[in-house]
């Protein structure tokens, strides 16, 4: 049994991992269906009101996944991250690991790994089934676009998972750091509305599966991604360094 | 071989360890005792590197890597099984040890037919038995157990026992407790801890030797009161004072003078005698008497 291990029963047998895949998949079926039958869907529940809406393109079912995903997947997501890397949230359990390992990183590592493979593994797979689903119901997008998209969206949910670890080191409390990591996600993109700043941040690469979906530039999004990959090991940094220092 | 000196911890203010000097000899099963707060788990935690000393200074003659900690009420994921924990343990700490250790562990500890059961579904006793089956499986050389027999029922503090007991001379434990009759029976050697100073220190047998007067418990059919005032004259008796109506103790400042004369001066009494015995104090009358 290795702390590797212990991170995937983690995530089987406590049915994260169901959560996660079952959310983001969810949201990959729906996002193209929504897409393609939002025209409909208004005229059934819209009234006496016309509401006239273009009709929709593929990259519109993509960008409904983002949407979604960004939104209700990532609560789950930033939970699942939660509860696995606030390593003091049981307290004698920390006692035993502390105990026996050299160093927090040893701890910690396992932890952000596993919990950010699953995440990113859910958000890909859910990418996927919204990829597929939108090529048979709305027509093709492009492969190139689909899948840099869906890595600048893996380094986003890196550095939320990294904030949530870091969040998690100093607070000790799942829901409180599930909370906290939260906030400064969600706070993120208000920030981000100062430019340039926005185009700096991780949360700029939230929409950018949509945006390349639409033909946008990956350029565009590599400032945003070399400030989430070294912001998600600054932050891991951390979290290491104040779990291996808390007292208990 | 565990050493402290000067050891001071403070925690906003309050003084929780004050100069504590702490020798646990190698091999030694070592009892720390002390009422609560104070500050028995304050000061495994330090030895354990789980917290920092504001002062002094610590030498322990293992590395940190032969050196376990139990917590007073060890918990896990509640998704694990018993073996699993253990096996944690094992890899964590002693990758080198045969997986076989595992169940070995287990077995000791009365675990075996539960060790594939998950955790969350064991007893309070059942969890600490697999503490120190967790603990003892890296077969370490310090041992740092806070209060392992608490709130266990008696057959579980008994297997805990028995189970600290046959650590003996493996491994170098330090066990705290303020159930004083568990730190008689197991332990060779005592700290006693109050109020964050190590009022006490060395053998069990030192501690009761020296921590109260001899005395012999008399006892009598009847008029404990009599033979009390009858005693009470003899030059060599410090005191004799009647528990009951049946029953005195008699202090005297020799033990020698009191085995020859003790039994000659009752019967002078011509009261009925049932039995005379020594009134060997037990930790708890000594602590008692230390943090007094």
């Amino acid at each position: 049994m290795t702390l590797w291990r212990l991170e995937w029963l983690r995530l089987m047998r406590t049915k994260r991992m169901a959560a996660l895949l079952g959310v983001y998949v969810f949201f990959g079926l729906l996002g193209p269906l929504t897409a393609r039958y939002l025209p409909e869907i208004i005229d059934r529940f819209g009234g006496d009101i016309t509401v006239v809406v273009p009709d929709p393109v593929p990259a519109d079912g993509i960008s409904q996944y983002v949407g979604n995903a960004s939104q209700i997947a990532l609560l789950v997501a930033i939970g699942v991250a939660a509860g696995a890397t606030t390593l003091h949230a049981l307290p004698e359990m920390s006692v035993f690991l502390r105990t026996r390992v050299p160093s927090a990183s040893r701890l910690v590592g396992p932890r952000v790994v596993v919990s950010g493979a699953a995440v990113i593994g859910a958000w890909v797979v859910g990418a996927a089934v919204a990829w597929y689903e939108t090529a048979v119901l709305l027509g093709g997008v492009p492969v190139g676009g689909i899948l840099a998209g869906m890595a600048f969206g893996s380094v986003y949910l890196l550095f939320a998972v990294s904030a949530t670890a870091a969040a998690g080191a100093v607070l000790g409390s799942a829901l409180a750091t599930a909370g906290l990591s939260l906030l400064v996600l969600i706070a993120m993109p208000l920030v981000g509305l100062i430019e340039p700043v926005g185009s700096l941040l991780p949360s700029h690469l939230v929409g950018a599966l949509g945006d390349l979906a639409r033909g946008g530039s990956a350029t565009d999004y590599l400032p945003a991604t070399a400030v989430s990959v070294v912001g998600s090991a600054v932050l891991v940094g951390l979290a290491i360094r104040t779990a291996g220092s808390r007292e208990l | 071989m565990i050493r402290t000196r000067g050891l001071r911890k403070v925690y906003d203010g309050t003084v929780a360890l004050d100069a504590v000097d702490l020798d646990v000899p190698s091999g030694a099963v070592y009892g720390l005792v002390g009422p609560n707060g104070a500050g028995k788990t304050t000061l495994l935690s330090i030895l354990a590197g789980l917290r920092s000393a504001s002062d002094g200074a610590i030498e322990v003659s293992a590395p940190p890597s032969s050196m376990s900690m139990l917590p007073d009420a060890p918990t896990w994921e509640p998704w694990l099984t018993g073996r699993e924990v253990v096996d944690l343990s094992r890899t964590l700490s002693a990758a080198d040890v045969p997986p076989d250790a595992v169940g070995h562990a287990l077995s000791d500890a009365g675990l075996l037919d539960a060790a594939d059961r998950r955790v969350g579904g064991y007893s309070r006793g059942m969890l600490q038995r697999l503490g120190l089956a967790a603990t003892v499986v890296s077969r370490p050389s310090v041992l740092l157990l806070d209060e392992p027999a608490s709130a266990l029922d008696p057959s579980g503090r008994r297997e805990v026992l028995d189970l600290v007991r046959r650590l003996r001379s493996a491994a170098t434990v330090v066990f705290s407790s303020h159930i004083l009759a568990d730190v008689q029976e197991v332990s060779d050697h005592v700290g006693i801890l109050d109020r964050g100073r190590l009022v006490f220190q060395g053998p069990v047998g030192d501690l009761l030797a020296a921590g109260s007067a001899p005395a012999v418990l008399v006892r009598v059919r009847e008029h404990s009161g009599d033979l009390a005032a009858a005693l009470r004259a003899h030059d060599w008796v410090t005191a004799a004072e009647p528990l009951d109506d049946r029953v005195v103790r008699v202090r005297v400042d020799d033990p020698t003078r009191a085995e020859r004369d003790l039994i000659a001066a009752v019967a002078a009494t011509g009261l009925p005698v049932t039995s005379i015995t020594p009134d060997t104090p037990t930790l708890e009358d000594v602590f008692l008497e230390v943090t007094r």
